[in-house]
């Protein structure tokens, strides 16, 4: 406005005296320079470089990396969450999450426990060729899969599958590290008994520790087993509880477990509220997901026009990530399980089959955006990326 | 090499307004964004079965199809109108302070005005005199503001020459004598962050104007719909938008701009960009001393930076009814010292002595979340550096620290809130910084004392082709932001000759 019709306004000299005062003593922002990316990085760094410390083989089929930080600095993290570690194989860049299997209390490295899986790449990647001093770069600890002292029971149950077990390990080793005032009652579904991992060391502390109560259960029935055999049912939750109404239920795992377990959470009467999932990728197999279109089979090929790129194929049961990182368009990923959008692209033509429970924005949905992650392209498509 | 004819650095609601309104005058424009979304402030994020409104809690300007305010015009002109489903909220708010008043108000001047006056008989007149000088007043606002008469003078605008750099306290307390009725009249302080003693009256009159004759609203799908609808139009009008796609550094030679490098080290050229980042990030961070003209300086000089906001958001497991609940919009106060609270908001601890603001999305509009569920936010502003000097070990126990704190001071008015809490997340000014890119996670630019009104701190480019939009280079909130993009979008097409 100009200076003429400034003057004329009632209390003008104040304001104006106000003003060359704060210029005079005002501070001039140059000390906030880089300060919002230094605090960012002290609590989530967007990319950390590790370095593989130390490699312990757990089971025949899973061994543990230890990273340890290249340039010195690891953040905090809460028991329970995970980084996603960056990969280039065979000319592939893409990316898979792991659980910390170790505590927050040990500020030197992080653990991460990798279970083989069959024809997987990374896995096997991991476990056949990974040696000490192989360097990597990752996200900072996400993930929101974490004991929250707010909601949540000071006894929790705990419900692993399979390599779902490293969140509970963090947060067990946290819990005995501490003398944290908190009961677990961990039930660790797996197919074998040489399939356990960290067997030893969770006998040990159950052994040790009144407050921690492990339960390893056994599909395949063994002579050399004495524990629970079959699944996690609720009748041996019950049997174990006894009581359920002040308790919180964690559960990780494979797709399979949460298929079976949530039915028997839901039949003890577990309200929602009482029980925390953890997101674990896509299912082992996309092609017997319920709502998969039947007659979309394995052998089947997709064309997926890149929007100002050239087309590429993408085989059925893939996910649209995947086939994007195949064909090396990158698109950048951390959960890999549908649940962060990190991964989120434009489809402006075409059909893709999204798992029931992928936690997409209302608004994402109405402009064609899908979480790539877990999306299947079931007919060609054309994409923005 | 990569050239675009406009740069837009931000996609919250000023980047997306100014991109949009460009790529509309047939620009080639490339907007870039950090995040992985769209909106600043303007985004959600899910949780379980929530999705969680990040910032919206009152839309201002928006008006019926029946009485349009301007920001439905100005949505319609970006052709994003259709895409929306705006809802009226039924009240304008409500606000308790525990063991003294619990009174809500709806959008209509005379119910506002009878309630009131059955409240306080005594001050029955001034009640009346309060509403219509905020109207007469906000209406010469407009002329002289607004529409920039020319022959502004105080003979033709009286109660704007008189008003203009008032503080509300200056008039309220002119007007009334009883706390309660004060306070009543001026909760919308939290809105902008200064208490009545140093908050323009003009800023709220003009909430008052706004909120009253435009009513607030909400948007269905929350305010991600706008800025996803926003977008979408861009990429349809041919517009470029990276996301994951931040900005380290804008080229300067000579006092004109020439481009941007981006995090990943590309090199993008342009002779034209509008920064949504804040202006200290703008000029201190991406620009560099090395180039910031003398007037900047000296603008910043006069500048403080807002509070951050300190938010819990809740999943419930049950109907509003059952902790309370019946206004979407509440303010729950400890007592009538605006001062005081204010002083608050300098610490970090959460007791029964700071303001909290609750939002019910779902009292607008009954899908918003899972039925038999509801959401609720609870926000208070604090300053940032509380925050920041928390150890990075001891970061997370902190936060669910004072959520918890947060919640037990909300209880004594919604009791039992814990009870029903399905999912929770918690934001800290650290988080705000973390999203926003803005310093010490200001979420309202910089503080809106009088003197940095833009009457005295108007959005000009101090560099060639740099232009500045949304919340640190004027006005805060989402009607103000939105339309800062289109303004300076103009204002750079004018520039260009276009
Ligand atoms: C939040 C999170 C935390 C995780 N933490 C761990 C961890 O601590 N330890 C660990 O070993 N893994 C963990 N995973 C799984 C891990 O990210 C990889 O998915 C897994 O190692 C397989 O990757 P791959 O490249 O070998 O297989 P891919 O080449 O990706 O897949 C090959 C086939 O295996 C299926 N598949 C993918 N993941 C699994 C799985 N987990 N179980 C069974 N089948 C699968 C695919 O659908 C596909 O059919 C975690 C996943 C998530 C989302
Ligand atoms: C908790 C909360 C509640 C609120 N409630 C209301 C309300 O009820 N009503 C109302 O009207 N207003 C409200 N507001 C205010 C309103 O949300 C903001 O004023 C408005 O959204 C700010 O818009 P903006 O244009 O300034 O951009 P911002 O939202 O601040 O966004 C800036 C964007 O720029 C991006 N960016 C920054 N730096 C870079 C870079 N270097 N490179 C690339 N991108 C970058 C950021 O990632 C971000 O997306 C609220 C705000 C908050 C935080
Ligand atoms: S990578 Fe997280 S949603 Fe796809």
């Amino acid at each position: 406005m100009n200076e003429k019709i400034l003057k004329q306004l009632e209390g003008y000299e104040t304001v104006k005296a106000d003003m060359e005062t704060a210029e005079k003593y005002g501070a001039d922002f140059n000390s906030e320079k880089g300060k919002v990316l230094e605090y960012i990085h002290r609590l989530h760094p967007a990319t950390m470089r590790l370095k593989v410390s130390r490699i312990i083989q757990e089971t025949p089929s899973a061994k543990t990396f230890r990273l340890v930080s290249q340039d010195g600095y690891l953040p905090p993290f809460q028991a329970g969450q995970y980084i996603s570690i960056i990969f280039d194989i065979s000319e592939i860049r893409t990316s898979r999450p792991f659980s910390i299997s170790s505590s927050p209390t040990q500020t030197g490295y992080y653990d991460i426990t990798v279970r083989r899986v069959e024809n997987g790449l990374v896995s096997n990647y991991l476990l056949d060729t990974v040696k000490n001093g192989d360097t990597f770069e990752s996200s900072g600890p996400c993930g929101t899969f974490v004991f929250n002292p707010i909601i949540h029971d000071s006894t929790m149950v705990c419900i692993a599958g399979g390599s779902g077990i490293t969140p509970f390990m963090s947060m067990i080793r946290e819990i005995t590290d501490c003398g944290l005032d908190r009961t677990v009652y961990l039930f660790y579904g797996n197919r074998e008994l040489k399939d356990i991992i960290f067997h030893e060391e969770l006998t040990r502390i159950s052994n040790d520790f009144l407050n921690i109560f492990y339960i390893p259960v056994i599909e395949n029935v063994s002579k050399d087993f004495t524990g629970a055999c079959g699944l996690i049912t609720s009748q041996l939750l019950n049997d174990t509880l006894k009581k359920h109404s002040n308790k919180s239920f964690f559960l990780c795992g494979p797709q399979g477990m949460y298929d079976f377990c949530l039915p028997q959470l839901d039949h003890l009467g577990i309200p929602k509220r009482k029980i925390r999932q953890e997101v674990y990728g896509p299912s082992v197999d996309i092609f017997d997901y319920p709502g998969w279109p039947k007659e979309i089979k394995k052998k089947d090929t997709f064309k997926i026009s890149v929007k100002g790129r050239s087309a590429i194929k993408a085989a059925a049961g893939d996910s649209l990530l995947s086939s994007l990182e195949k064909n090396k368009i990158l698109v950048p990923s951390i959960c890999r399980s549908g649940g962060c959008s990190m991964c989120r692209v434009k489809v402006l033509s075409g059909k893709v089959f999204q798992p029931a429970g992928v936690p997409v924005r209302a608004s994402d949905k109405q402009f064609g955006y899908v979480h790539s992650c877990m999306s299947f392209p079931v007919e060609d498509l054309e994409i923005l990326v | 090499m990569k050239h675009y004819d406009i740069i837009v650095i931000g996609a919250g609601n000023g980047g997306l307004t100014a991109a949009a309104t460009l790529v509309n005058k047939g620009k080639n424009v490339l907007l870039l964004e950090r995040h992985n979304i769209p909106g600043g402030c303007a985004t959600s994020f899910c949780r379980g079965r929530f999705e969680f409104e990040v910032a919206l809690h009152q839309l201002s300007g928006m008006g019926t199809p029946a009485k349009p305010g301007p920001l439905r015009s100005t949505l319609q002109r970006l052709g994003v109108l259709d895409q929306l489903e705006p809802i009226p909220m039924e009240d304008l708010f409500r606000l308790i302070i525990p063991g003294q008043i619990d009174m809500t108000l709806k959008p209509d001047r005379a119910d506002i005005i009878r309630t009131l006056q059955k409240r306080f008989p005594d001050e029955k007149t001034s009640i009346e005199t309060f509403f219509d000088l905020t109207y007469n007043f906000f209406t010469q606002v407009i002329s002289v503001m607004y529409l920039n008469d020319p022959e502004a003078t105080p003979d033709k605008y009286p109660l704007y020459f008189k008003y203009a750099l008032k503080s509300a306290k200056e008039v309220l307390d002119s007007l009334f004598q009883d706390p309660l009725l004060k306070t009543l009249l001026s909760p919308y302080w939290t809105y902008i962050g200064l208490p009545p003693s140093k908050m323009a009256f003009t800023e709220l009159a003009a909430m008052f104007f706004a909120f009253i004759e435009f009513l607030p609203f909400h948007l269905k799908g929350g305010s991600q719909t706008l800025s996803n609808a926003i977008a979408d139009k861009i990429i349809e009008r041919g517009g470029d938008i990276r996301f994951n796609c931040g900005v380290k550094k804008i080229i300067v030679q000579d006092n004109q701009v020439k481009g941007v490098i981006t995090d990943t080290d590309e090199v993008i050229y342009t002779n034209w960009i509008v920064s949504n980042a804040s202006k200290v990030a703008t000029y201190i961070d991406l620009i560099g001393s090395e180039h910031i003209p003398q007037s900047v300086v000296k603008e910043l000089k006069k500048s403080t930076l807002t509070q951050s906001a300190f938010t819990v958001y809740l999943g419930l497991e049950c109907k509003p009814e059952a902790i309370g609940m019946t206004a979407a919009t509440n303010f729950l106060f400890p007592h009538t010292d605006m001062e005081a609270v204010y002083e608050r908001m300098k610490h970090r601890e959460i007791t029964d002595q700071d303001a909290l603001v609750l939002s019910c999305y779902n009292l607008a509009d009954q899908s918003f979340s899972p039925p038999g569920t509801c959401q609720v936010a609870i926000v208070t502003l604090k300053y940032g550096d509380t925050w920041l000097t928390v150890p990075p070990s001891q970061y997370a126990a902190e936060k669910y620290r004072v959520a918890d704190a947060m919640i037990r001071v909300a209880e004594k008015a919604f009791p039992n809130i814990k009870n029903y809490i399905e999912e929770i997340e918690i934001a800290t000014p650290l988080t705000h910084l973390r999203y926003l890119n803005h310093p010490k996670g200001s979420v309202y630019g910089f503080e809106h004392f009088i003197k940095n009104s833009e009457l005295f701190i108007p959005n000009i480019s101090h560099i060639k082709g740099l232009y500045g939009a949304g919340g640190s280079y004027g006005l805060c909130g989402f009607q103000p932001t939105l339309d800062s993009g289109v303004l300076t979008a103009s204002k750079l097409l004018k520039d260009m000759g276009a």
